[in-house]
């Protein structure tokens, strides 16, 4: 008998509501656009940065991520690194960011750009 | 009351003066001639002309402030001020201004101020700051070049700076 095991799979990343809002108001006239990627790059004064991108296509190595209608996708150097990560979007007068509330990290930068895990 | 901790000393002259005898001290005057009222300027790019004349209303001015802290030493601080106190200094250009105050404007005059529009983030930086020697990637951190540091006029270092420093030799090492 064959039975067909069932494993829970967890979202790579979570959209917070404003982060979809967003996301899709990005999107929205950028038809030749299928959605956004999330990468990291080394940089800054705690050894990591993340990047965010337009993205036209899916790489085979990306991880996908779709929630209430947008695509994310997550480079695989990243994908690690951001593993139950939340990427929220916090905007004021001033200033407008997306930002990546992610467990796995020890330290940040003072302006949170930078981080180590 | 932190912030407090690493103004210069409140005297009876105004700080103005007491700023540009400073900088006059300092062997940067070898390099840029006369200290000119014109490079106590703070310029503003286009881009953070445009943002500015969009967010804010009448009579509502960016303040930039220095403050000690950051991976670096110092960071910039941005806000929203209707208030100018008689130590600011307003820098007007296309409608808009900003505010810096005496103490901060040591640290960011000559430099530029600009609105940056990325994908990841949207926020006003401080370009081209002749007073900074390297910063955090971020940009809203910056540690301060011997010239015009703290050493020059006579303040103790800040401690955040003393930090930085340390990490820097231990790095090194």
């Amino acid at each position: 008998v064959n039975k067909r095991k069932i494993l829970p799979t967890r979202a790579a990343l979570t959209l917070t509501p404003s982060a979809v809002s967003k996301i899709r108001l990005l999107l929205q006239d950028k038809p030749e656009y299928i959605g956004l990627k999330v990468g990291v790059r080394t940089r800054g004064c705690n050894g990591l940065t993340y990047t965010l991108e337009y993205t036209t296509e899916k790489e085979k190595s990306d991880e996908e991520v779709l929630q209430d209608g947008v695509r994310v996708f997550i480079e695989k150097k990243a994908q690690l690194t951001l593993l139950g990560t939340e990427m929220d979007f916090v905007e004021s007068k001033l200033s407008s960011e997306f930002v990546f509330n992610n467990p796995n990290i020890k330290g940040t930068c003072g302006c949170g750009e930078s981080f180590n895990i | 009351v932190r912030q407090e901790l690493y103004r210069l000393p409140v005297s009876s002259q105004p700080l103005y003066i007491a700023g540009q005898r400073c900088f006059s001290n300092a062997s940067i005057r070898k390099k840029s001639g006369e200290p000119s009222p014109s490079e106590d300027k703070v310029h503003l790019t286009k881009s953070c002309v445009k943002r500015l004349s969009e967010i804010m209303e009448k009579g509502e001015y960016l303040r930039i402030q220095v403050e000690g802290g950051g991976c670096s030493g110092f960071q910039y601080k941005f806000s929203v001020d209707r208030n100018k106190n008689e130590e600011d200094r307003v820098f007007e250009q296309g409608g808009v201004g900003i505010i810096v105050d005496q103490e901060s404007l040591e640290f960011v005059k000559g430099s530029t101020v600009d609105f940056s529009q990325e994908l990841i983030r949207s926020t006003f930086q401080v370009l081209k700051n002749p007073q900074a020697d390297h910063g955090c990637s971020c940009g809203s951190s910056f540690s301060v070049k011997d010239v015009v540091g703290f050493s020059v006029r006579g303040v103790n270092t800040p401690p955040h700076k003393e930090a930085a420093n340390y990490r820097r030799e231990v790095k090194n090492e």
